[in-house]
């Protein structure tokens, strides 16, 4: 093959791999905010009692609390956002 | 194979509840089964009836007989321990949550106290599996139905935090499928593990509501107090599929009678337990109680023995 037939061709590759990594992540960015705010509501629910929340009883959440170490992260780090949901919404879908 | 009998005692503070356990543990391992009573009761009244210093390991009292005392605070130590520990094991970041100081406070919630029976209630099972009664002397009404009730109640939070774990994880292996990450997920750790409650506490509720697995023995006295409890009771067990297995008219004299008051067990199987003179503390007076109603006993219980 024409070596730059085959450079435009291994480009084209290049940039349709590129171009599909960026769609699969921007089709799935939604999906991650509402998968990460789910963990968030998993998280308060069974370890609402920490924060003053009602929940289970309290050996549904201690038995699971040694497995919800990211959920732990999750709902530490949501804290800093809590006071904006609304802009943190509008970044999300990309608004504004 | 767990073939043990477990025979409960509910009812209001002060009706009997240890000495008609303590009497019937006696009476089943004179006809020569192999018994166990177990105290739940942080009140501890068996080492009083038996004259014994009893403790969380097994005394023989009496041929036939073991018995053993609970300890709450135990089991809520030992717990809080072991899950300390796991989480010991699986965090990496454990000292940005500070988790020691809110294990000091977590002994103290409500509802722990059932859950250390509950622990206790399914060790003794597995321990002496082989037994044929396990006797089981229960605190006060409030503790006593939190303890039936934990199961079915557990069921119920576990049945939704089971779908949301399973559409949490339904998202992640959808975001993993349009990315096309090679990551293999290994199986979700938090659903095992509700999935592991779930056997529990239905392994639980299943042996609560056998009546050839758990006899429910509702003792009362011949006063109003006690019967108006003692509905409550009725009900309460009721709401959660629990049937009672028999009520125990316990301190009946010549001249009283329960018959007034059992219009709301008419259909349940009842034992009465006459007044003692003497105080019924010691095996010996117990035998001795035993042996002179004996005739009134056998015919009562005749066609439950096996």
């Amino acid at each position: 093959m024409n070596p730059i037939i085959k450079s435009i061709k291994d480009r084209i590759i290049s940039i349709w791999k590129i171009s599909d990594e960026v769609a699969r992540g921007k089709a799935v960015e939604t999906i991650e905010y509402e998968l990460e705010e789910l963990e968030n509501i998993f998280g308060v629910l069974v370890l609402g009692s920490f924060i003053g929340i009602p929940s289970p009883p309290m050996q549904i959440s201690l038995d699971l609390m040694p497995f919800m170490e990211k959920e732990l992260i999750l709902m530490m780090e949501k804290v800093d956002t809590a006071n904006e949901p609304i802009s943190q919404l509008f970044s999300v879908l990309d608004i504004g | 194979m767990n073939k043990a009998t477990n025979i409960f005692f509910v009812g209001k503070g002060g009706v009997g509840k240890s000495t008609s356990a303590a009497l019937t543990s006696v009476f089943l391992a004179q006809k020569g089964f192999q018994v166990l009573i177990v105290s739940l009761d942080p009140a501890h009244n068996q080492s009083d009836i038996f004259e014994k210093n009893l403790s969380d390991k097994p005394f023989q009292i009496a041929p036939n007989l073991l018995a053993i005392e609970i300890d709450q605070e135990f089991w809520i130590k030992q717990y809080l321990k072991d899950v300390h520990n796991q989480i010991n094991k699986t965090y990496s970041y454990l000292t940005a949550f500070n988790l020691d100081k809110y294990f000091r406070v977590i002994k103290h919630s409500p509802g722990l106290e059932e859950y250390a029976l509950i622990l206790a209630f399914e060790q003794i099972r597995k321990d002496f599996s082989q037994l044929d009664y396990l006797v089981f002397d229960m605190p006060p009404t409030a503790l006593a139905l939190k303890f039936f009730n934990l199961p079915s109640l557990s069921m119920i939070w576990i049945a939704h935090l089971l779908a949301l774990r399973q559409e949490i994880i339904q998202k992640r292996e959808l975001i993993t499928k349009i990315k096309i990450l090679k990551k293999e997920f290994e199986r979700d750790k938090v659903l095992k593990k509700i999935e592991e409650q779930r056997k529990q506490y239905q392994t639980l509720k299943d042996t609560f509501e056998d009546r050839e697995l758990t006899q429910i023995s509702l003792v009362l006295n011949p006063d109003k107090l006690s019967h108006a409890e003692s509905i409550r009771i009725l009900k309460a067990l009721q709401d959660i599929n629990i049937n009672l297995y028999r009520t125990i008219n316990n301190k009946i004299q010549i001249n009283s009678s329960c018959a007034d008051f059992n219009d709301a067990f008419s259909n349940i199987p009842m034992l009465n337990f006459p007044y003692s003179e003497t105080p019924l503390i010691g095996i010996d007076n117990l035998q001795r109680f035993l042996k002179m109603n004996d005739d009134q006993f056998e015919k009562q219980l005749r066609k439950e023995l096996p």
